[in-house]
């Protein structure tokens, strides 16, 4: 098995990139992993460990070009036979089957930006949130845990939570005034805005565009969600654990 | 002489007037700036622009297997030499008429894998086009007919690399780069023989094992799996003889725990000898990052004045927020500031580099965190114009919430991740002598962030597309917007000018989609 360690650190420390196998990746068959993560478990364990990610007496499979480039054994089969202290009868049935085991290993890994388990948010403390609630959050200022919240923990997850309580999405249209001369203005849901035009759908259903680099068309927009964009800057980590642990109670 | 004239502007125009009716390289010229001498295009005419063509890309059929969906996003900047201009998608090269915008040839690479995330562009020298696949190839193209001169395999699929950025040609070396972060794997950039493909050298983004630098790492095998992708050209100064580039986020992305230390050469910008592929030196925009913050964008070379005295500068807008401007000679910080507010620092060190917070850090419970993953830019090119003095980046202030999925204590591939907040949009005017942010427009409308390059022009004008779908003209000096064109759907590439025939025009993408404008009035 030592050796075959050497095989595989100097092919890192070399970046020797050689010639690629074919590109199709090998597909992972989740019965034939299974079966491979028991010859793994019997055989290579105890020198690349548990999670095949290297011990001090192995190196890291999953970061191993020959393992990376190997396709149901066509590499791993013959560096096995070649190498001392490895398990050199395995059958090719067996060398595939382990293939198919280090192959989980490596997709798992490159996917490993997802989540397997959400993670657990609720590490605040419920009154010290329920007091920035009420006083330095000013939250109680718009909001009720009786009124708009009530049973809030009940609806949402408490990741959920944790990000609609600090990007809340938005239930209503932004409303928009446009005012188009002194004793004219029009509003409505807000269609479309940029640097040159203004549109808005009045409540008649009736959709209305203005130029805007006209000098007596003015803009006025009304965003509920601008404090919470304000609030952004001033929150610590704490005072979210906090407030989320405080929702999350609003059964 | 033409063709002469080309080529002498790829290895030597830095400084100078740009090559006028040649957008000859990804950035115009070797120093990053964007910005065009050109002026029959001015405050004063905009407003008569006209659309001159429009040529939708149209691959005709997807990658072979193993390529991924077809991505008809044009990301590139197209390039222009003698009268033709390229322009790629992953995969796909097409020569235009730049005059009518009529195909003159397509070449469709048959793909063997990798991500077809985007592609960002050719290098032309002499008769031939240079492209980068997602299969990790270098390709060069007969400039004629688009034919395949050879072919060179520049990284390895089955290491989970690929390659989108777009060649850079200096003197006589093909520099490219590759992507690709799944997993722990060695960022670098090569040099290759412009006739032959044949490597005339790579350099790492990590220290040789046992010098002072490689201390930024707690383990050689760290180090040697740490990351550090080249994804966005080079610039360069023929004066200096340097090329200059940005390294990439090191290895695992986001679970930082088993690669303590500032992680040397990752989120660096470079500088080497581009004949030897020799270190000259390193600035360190993230240290120890794990926020996924390449620092990667464009660094733009200039001259300029700083305490009364004539400094040859390199100025980088990072995607970490902060705004940084060196000596290029040295490396040594002239200036670093914020060109939009952050949270995840405790200022800088003697260096000028930002020292991360470790309470910003990824956490199991999550941390609040400005900028997010995407940054407070991203790799769409920044722009410098020489008469205000200004730097320009189309910018986002953006909050997410990044998580840290593994706490193990050897973390692999990203073990974290953000997600999503609130953001909003602007373009910044940066003043490069005090770092402060002389006019900032913010983009009305939706946030989010935008994924347009900008372009400067001696008539006064400044070219962004903003989250709208606009194309849009600014006056430079004050942020004023002053013309516009609707597009079918938001600037997706940095534009691009050039003149022929004594007309000039402008080019932009937008999705799978160039327009050209151009200015006829006399």
């Amino acid at each position: 098995m030592r050796r075959l360690i050497v095989l595989l650190l100097g092919s890192f420390c070399q970046h020797a990139f050689g010639q690629a196998g074919p590109y199709v990746r090998q597909e992972v068959d989740p019965a034939a992993s299974d079966r491979g993560k028991r010859v793994y478990t019997q055989f290579c364990i105890n020198c690349h460990g548990a999670l095949a990610k290297g011990t001090e007496q192995g190196p890291d499979l999953i970061r191993s070009p020959l393992v990376l480039r190997d396709r149901l054994g066509d590499q791993i089969g013959p560096a096995l036979k070649k190498l001392a202290n490895h398990k050199t009868d395995l059958t090719n049935t067996q060398v595939a089957e382990l293939t198919h085991f280090l192959k989980d290993q490596v997709e798992a890994t490159a996917k490993n930006r997802n989540p397997e388990h959400p993670p657990n948010v609720l590490t605040g403390n419920l009154e010290a949130g329920r007091a920035y609630f009420n006083g330095a959050g000013k939250c109680s200022t718009c909001h009720s845990p009786t009124g708009d919240l009530a049973g809030v923990g009940r609806k949402y997850s408490p990741i959920d939570l944790q990000q609609r309580f600090l990007f809340p999405r938005r239930s209503k249209p932004l409303q928009v005034t446009v005012q188009t001369s002194v004793d004219q203005s029009f509003t409505g849901t807000l269609e479309r805005i940029d640097d040159f035009s203004v549109a808005l759908r009045d409540a008649s259903g009736q959709y209305r565009s203005w130029p805007r680099n006209v000098r007596n068309v003015k803009v006025f927009i009304d965003d509920p969600l601008a404090a919470h964009v304000e609030m952004l800057d001033g929150y610590t980590d704490q005072d979210i654990h906090n407030v989320v642990r405080y929702l999350e109670s609003l059964k | 002489m033409k063709r002469l004239a080309v080529f002498l502007f790829a290895v030597s125009a830095f400084g100078q007037a740009t090559f006028p009716e040649a957008w000859p390289s990804y950035n115009g010229d070797t120093s990053g700036r964007r910005y065009s001498a050109l002026s029959k295009i001015n405050q004063s005419n905009i407003n008569s622009l006209s659309l001159a063509w429009v040529y939708r890309v149209n691959p005709g059929r997807a990658p072979q297997a193993g390529g991924g969906n077809v991505n008809t996003t044009i990301k590139g900047t197209p390039v222009i030499v003698n009268g033709v201009l390229y322009t790629t998608i992953p995969d796909h090269v097409w020569a235009i008429d730049a005059r009518t915008g009529s195909v003159i040839w397509h070449h469709v690479w048959t793909s063997k894998g990798g991500w077809h995330i985007g592609n960002r562009g050719v290098a032309v020298l002499r008769e031939t086009v240079y492209v980068e696949t997602p299969d990790c190839n270098l390709v060069a193209l007969n400039s004629k007919d688009g034919k395949e001169r050879w072919h060179t395999q520049i990284c390895d699929l089955e290491q989970f690399y690929y390659a989108s950025v777009a060649p850079i040609i200096v003197k006589n070396h093909v520099i490219t780069g590759v992507s690709g972060d799944d997993l722990d794997i060695p960022g670098y950039i090569e040099s290759h023989d412009p006739d032959t493909g044949a490597l005339q050298w790579r350099w790492y983004a990590h220290p040789e094992p046992g010098t002072p630098e490689a201390k930024t790492w707690p383990s050689v095998e760290a180090m040697l799996h740490g990351g550090g992708m080249t994804w966005v050209p080079s610039t360069y100064d023929p004066d200096l003889n340097l090329l200059y580039f940005g390294t990439g986020n090191p290895q695992p992305v986001i679970a930082g725990q088993g690669r303590e230390g500032s992680n040397l050469y990752t989120e660096c910008i470079i500088a080497l000898n581009p004949d030897t592929g020799k270190l000259a030196w390193y600035f360190q925009p993230s240290p120890h990052d794990t926020h996924d913050w390449d620092a990667v964008q464009t660094p733009v070379l200039f001259d300029g004045e700083i305490n009364g005295q004539p400094r040859n500068l390199l100025a980088q807008a990072s995607r970490n927020g902060w705004f940084f401007v060196l000596d290029r000679a040295t490396g040594k910080n002239v200036l670093s500031s914020e060109f939009v507010k952050t949270n995840w620092t405790l200022g800088v060190d003697a260096k000028g580099q930002p020292i991360p917070n470790p309470a910003k850090q990824p956490k199991l419970d999550g941390a609040l965190v400005t900028p997010n993953q995407g940054g407070a830019i991203n790799w769409p090119s920044p722009s410098f114009n020489p008469e205000t003095g200004l730097f320009y980046a189309n910018a986002a202030r953006a909050w997410s919430i990044y998580y840290l999925y593994d706490d193990d204590d050897k973390p692999e591939g990203w073990g974290g991740n953000d997600r999503s907040g609130f953001s909003e949009a602007m373009l910044q005017a940066i003043d490069y002598k005090t770092g402060k942010i002389r006019w900032s427009h913010k983009w009305p409308g939706n946030g989010g962030g935008v994924r347009s390059g900008l372009l400067s022009t001696a008539g006064k004008l400044l070219f962004a597309g903003d989250p709208s779908s606009n194309f849009v003209a600014l006056d430079p000096a004050t942020g004023e917007p002053l013309w516009h064109a609707a597009l079918h759907t938001s600037v997706t590439n940095g534009p691009i000018t050039y003149e022929l025939d004594g007309v000039q025009y402008l080019v932009v993408g937008a999705g799978d989609t160039l327009y050209a404008f151009a200015m006829r009035a006399r």
